[in-house]
C-alpha cells in the first residue's frame, strides 16, 4: 500500500522535497536567528519599549529623535569617511600584494602566511598591540620623530587622527584575506593570454592594464562589495580600540547603535539607527549590483 | 527493487525524524514557559488566598504571613544570586559562606558575571523572565529603570515585619525608595578618599596629606613631591581617566549634580587638572587612556604620590600587599574639599541589593538581604576592608584595625556627607556617557574648558529634554 502511494509521487516532486529537506536546516537557523530578530528590530524601531512591559507604538518618533542627535548625524559622516578609505586602500593593498606574491619568489608561502595572519588574529589582541604602537611615545611616533617630523599625529588620542588610525589597522587586518581572493583569481588567468600579448609586443604594464585588471573584475566586484558591507558595519575594532572616542570622534553607526541599546537602554532609538544603517548598506549593495554590468567582465 | 524502496522509505523516515526533532527542539521553550506561567499563577493564587486570610490579622503581614517562615527553615532552598567578579571581590565569598552557615537550609548559587558586562547581562536576564532571586545592582543609577519595569519586589512589608531600622544606612536607604516602594537596600556605600604613598613623601621630606585639605593645597602638595624624569619619574598625583576623577569634585558639595544643565561648577576642577597635566605633576590623560592603564598599577608600582580613589581600593591594596605583589607603604586621608566646604564632604556611590519580582523564593531572598545588608553583613564587609552601607564608629574601628590597614584610617574614614556621584535617575547613564565623551575632549586639549562645558550643557539639555 505504502510503496504504491510512494510511487505515485512524481519524480520532480520528490526532487523538490529532497531539495527542501537539504536547505531546511539552514533556513530554520536563518529564520530563527536572523529573520525574526530583523523583523523584531523593525518593530522596535517604531515603538518605545523598556524590554519588559508592553510596547508603545510611537510611529517615527525614534527616527526623528536620532536625526536630531548630533552624535548620530556625525556618525553617518564618520562611517562614510572610514568606509571610503578602507575600501579603496584595502583593495589596492590586497591587489598589489597578490600580484607581488604571485611571482616566482623564494619563500612566498611564508610571506603569504604572514600577510594572512592578521585576518585570523583576535581583534582584542590586535587592538591592544595597535593601541600600544599608536601611543604618543610609542614606536610609530618615535620613528616619525627620528625621520624629522617634529609633531607626529596624536593617533587615537586626537579627534583628527583617530579615524585614519582605525583605517590603517583595518586595512592591515583585512588585506590578507582579500589578497587570497585575488591570488586565486590571478592563477585562473590563462597564461596563453600573456604569451599572445608578449608576442604582440605588449610590455608588462600594458599586460597588467589590458589583461590582468579586466580578468580580475569579477573578484574586484566581490572584494569591493564585501569591504563596503564590512566597513559600514565595523564595530569590534573601534569598540576595542577607542570605544568611539576621544569624545565622539570615532563613534560610527554601529557604535552609536550599541551605545543607544546598552548604555542608554533605548532599544527604540537603537533599532531605528540600525534600520538606517541597514537601508544605507542595502542601497549601496543594490547600486553596486546595478553598476556590475557596466564594468565587470565575465569570460 | 524492494531493497530500493526500503532504502527510500528509510531515508524519508530519517529526514522526517530529523525535522521532527528539530521542531520539537524549537517547541520546547514555549512549552516550558507555559509551565512556568502555570506554576506562577498557582503561586499567585495561593498567595492571594493567604493574603485574604491574613488581611483580617494585620496589614503588614499581608504579603508574607508568619507561617512560611517555618517552611523555609525546614525546606531546602537554592537561592540564585547574580553578582560580578565574585572571585576577585574580597567580600563576596566570606559573605556567602557566613550566610550559608547561618542558614543551613539555604544554598546559594552565585551567578558570577564579568563586571564590565554585568549591568547589560542583568537587564537581559531580568527582561527574559529569569528566575534569579537576589539581584546585586552594580550601577545604582539603573535602579529606577529596573524598578520601573516592575522587576524589583517592594521590600516595605518585609522591612516593617522584621523591624529593620532604615536610619542606620546614613540616609542612603531613602534614596532607594522609589515611588513609595523600597525597591532595594544598600549593601555597601563606597566613597572617595585620598590614597598616598608614604615613601614618596618621606623621600621628599614633605609632611603627609592631612584629613582637612583643600583642592588648592592638594595641587601644591602634588607639585612638591613630583620628582625625577622618564621611567623613574614620581608623579605628585594621579587623576584616573574617568570623568568622575575631575567632575566628582564639582558635585562634592551635594548641591550640584551631573543632571544640572549648567556645568560651570566643573570649571575650577578642569582648570586644576589641566594645570597639573601641563606642569607634569599628574600623569598625562592621553597616555593613561591610550595605554589603557588601570589606576591601580601606577600607584602599586610606587609611581604616584597621591590618588583620589574610592574606598573599594583599600581591599585591593590589603590583598595585594598580603600576597606580596606590592610593597607600597600607603596611607589614606579624607578627600580634599573646596574652600567653602568642611572636611568630610565626599562623593560616593552605593550598591543596592534587591529581590527579583519573578523570584519563587522571596522569603529566602529576603533572609539573604536582611543578612547581607544587616549587622552580620556589615561586619563581614568591614572585616574584609570594604565599607558597608550600615556603618557606625564601631564598624569604622573594625575597618581601621584590620591587618594591613594604614595608621589613622579611622579618622580618614569619617564622613560628614556622601553625595551620590550619579543621581538615581533614569537619565543618569546617558548624561554620564555624554559627560565622559566631553571630558576626554577637554583633557586631551581638543576643546577648551569653556567650549567643553558649554557643549556639555547643550547636550545635557537635549538628553533630558529640558
Amino acid at each position: 500500500m505504502q510503496a504504491k502511494s510512494k510511487k505515485q509521487i512524481s519524480l520532480s516532486r520528490r526532487n523538490t522535497l529532497v531539495g527542501i529537506s537539504f536547505i531546511l536546516p539552514n533556513f530554520i537557523g536563518f529564520f530563527i536567528f536572523v529573520l525574526i530578530p530583523v523583523i523584531f528590530s523593525l518593530a522596535l524601531s517604531v515603538t518605545e519599549w523598556d524590554g519588559f512591559n508592553a510596547m508603545k507604538f510611537v510611529g517615527f518618533d525614534n527616527f526623528v529623535a536620532i536625526f536630531k542627535d548630533r552624535v548620530f548625524k556625525g556618525s553617518i559622516g564618520k562611517t562614510a569617511y572610514f568606509s571610503i578609505f578602507t575600501v579603496f586602500f584595502s583593495m589596492c593593498a590586497s591587489l598589489g600584494l597578490a600580484v607581488l606574491l604571485n611571482q616566482k619568489l623564494k619563500g612566498k608561502a611564508i610571506f603569504r602566511c604572514a600577510i594572512f595572519f592578521p585576518y585570523v588574529a583576535s581583534n582584542v589582541a590586535v587592538a591592544v598591540v595597535w593601541n600600544f604602537l599608536f601611543r604618543d611615545i610609542g614606536p610609530i611616533n618615535n620613528f616619525l620623530r627620528s625621520i624629522g617630523i617634529a609633531n607626529p599625529p596624536g593617533w587615537t588620542a586626537s579627534t583628527d587622527w583617530v579615524i585614519p588610525a582605525l583605517i590603517i589597522v583595518n586595512i592591515w587586518k583585512n588585506m590578507g584575506y582579500f589578497m587570497i581572493v585575488y591570488l586565486a583569481a590571478l592563477q585562473d588567468i590563462p597564461s596563453s593570454l600573456y604569451e599572445a600579448a608578449q608576442i604582440d609586443g605588449a610590455n608588462s604594464l600594458q599586460r597588467f592594464k589590458s589583461i590582468t585588471l579586466p580578468m580580475l573584475t569579477p573578484s574586484t566586484f566581490f572584494v569591493v562589495m564585501m569591504l563596503t558591507i564590512n566597513s559600514f558595519k565595523v564595530f569590534d575594532l573601534v569598540y576595542l580600540m577607542t570605544e568611539g572616542g576621544p569624545g565622539t570622534a570615532s563613534t560610527m553607526m554601529s557604535q552609536y547603535i550599541y551605545n543607544q541599546a546598552f548604555i542608554s537602554w533605548s532599544y527604540g532609538r537603537s533599532s531605528a539607527a540600525a534600520m538606517v544603517l541597514f537601508l544605507i548598506v542595502a542601497a549601496l549593495t543594490a547600486f553596486q549590483f546595478r553598476m556590475e554590468k557596466k564594468w565587470v567582465s565575465y569570460m | 527493487m524492494k531493497n530500493r524502496i526500503c532504502r527510500k522509505f528509510l531515508a524519508s523516515a530519517l529526514a522526517l525524524t530529523l525535522v521532527g526533532s528539530m521542531l520539537a527542539g524549537c517547541g520546547n521553550k514555549p512549552a516550558e514557559n507555559v509551565n512556568n506561567t502555570e506554576s506562577s499563577t498557582t503561586e499567585a493564587n495561593t498567595s492571594t488566598e493567604e493574603a485574604n486570610t491574613a488581611q483580617t490579622d494585620n496589614a503588614s503581614d499581608k504579603e508574607e504571613p508568619a507561617a512560611p517562615e517555618a517552611d523555609t527553615s525546614a525546606e531546602e532552598v537554592t537561592l540564585k544570586i547574580a553578582t560580578w567578579d565574585a572571585t576577585t571581590i574580597a567580600t563576596t565569598a566570606p559573605l556567602i559562606e557566613a550566610f550559608e552557615a547561618a542558614h543551613p537550609n539555604i544554598k546559594v548559587e552565585l551567578i558570577d558575571i564579568a563586571s564590565a558586562d554585568y549591568t547589560q547581562k542583568l537587564t537581559v536576564m531580568l527582561n527574559g523572565g529569569n528566575d534569579l532571586d537576589v539581584v546585586w545592582i552594580k550601577d545604582a543609577d539603573t535602579t529606577p529603570s529596573i524598578a520601573a519595569r516592575g522587576q524589583l519586589e517592594d521590600l516595605t512589608p518585609y522591612i516593617e515585619r522584621d523591624g529593620i531600622d532604615l536610619d542606620a544606612y546614613n540616609g542612603v536607604a531613602s534614596r532607594l525608595n522609589i515611588g513609595g516602594k523600597q525597591v532595594a537596600l544598600p549593601i555597601s556605600t563606597g566613597f572617595y578618599l585620598l590614597y598616598y604613598n608614604k615613601d614618596i613623601f618621606d623621600e621628599a621630606n614633605v609632611p603627609y596629606p592631612s584629613n582637612d585639605m583643600t583642592w588648592a593645597e592638594f595641587e601644591e602638595l602634588a607639585a612638591k613631591v613630583t620628582s625625577g624624569e622618564g621611567n623613574d619619574k614620581k608623579y605628585g598625583a594621579l587623576l584616573h581617566t574617568w570623568q568622575a576623577c575631575v567632575q566628582n569634585w564639582g558635585v562634592q558639595d551635594g548641591e550640584h549634580t551631573i543632571l544640572d544643565t549648567d556645568y560651570t561648577f566643573f570649571k575650577p576642577y578642569y582648570e586644576m587638572a589641566l594645570r597639573m597635566q601641563d606642569a607634569g605633576t599628574i600623569m598625562d590623560f592621553s597616555t593613561l587612556k591610550t595605554g589603557n592603564i588601570h589606576y591601580s598599577s601606577p600607584f602599586q608600582q610606587g609611581q604616584v604620590a597621591m590618588m583620589p580613589m574610592g574606598t573599594w581600593f583599600m581591599a585591593t591594596m590589603i590583598s595585594k600587599i598580603n600576597a606580596g605583589e606590592c610593597s607600597v607603604n600607603w596611607g589614606i586621608a579624607t578627600l580634599p574639599h573646596a574652600d567653602n566646604l568642611e572636611a568630610g564632604y565626599t562623593v560616593g556611590s552605593t550598591t543596592p541589593l534587591g529581590i527579583n519580582a519573578n523570584s519563587s523564593n522571596k522569603e529566602a531572598a529576603w533572609e539573604f538581604i536582611k543578612f547581607a545588608c544587616g549587622e552580620e553583613g556589615a561586619k563581614i564587609y568591614s572585616e574584609n576592608g570594604d565599607i558597608p552601607a550600615m556603618k557606625d564608629d564601631s564598624i569604622l574601628a573594625v575597618i581601621a584595625g584590620l591587618d594591613g590597614m594604614p595608621e589613622g584610617a579611622a579618622e580618614a574614614l569619617v564622613t560628614k556627607n556622601i553625595a551620590l556621584d550619579r543621581p538615581l535617575d533614569e537619565k543618569s547613564a546617558e548624561v554620564n556617557q555624554m559627560l565622559g565623551e566631553e571630558h576626554s575632549l577637554i583633557m586631551i586639549g581638543e576643546l577648551s574648558i569653556d567650549d567643553g562645558l558649554a557643549e556639555m550643557a547643550e547636550r545635557s539639555k537635549e538628553i533630558q529634554g529640558k
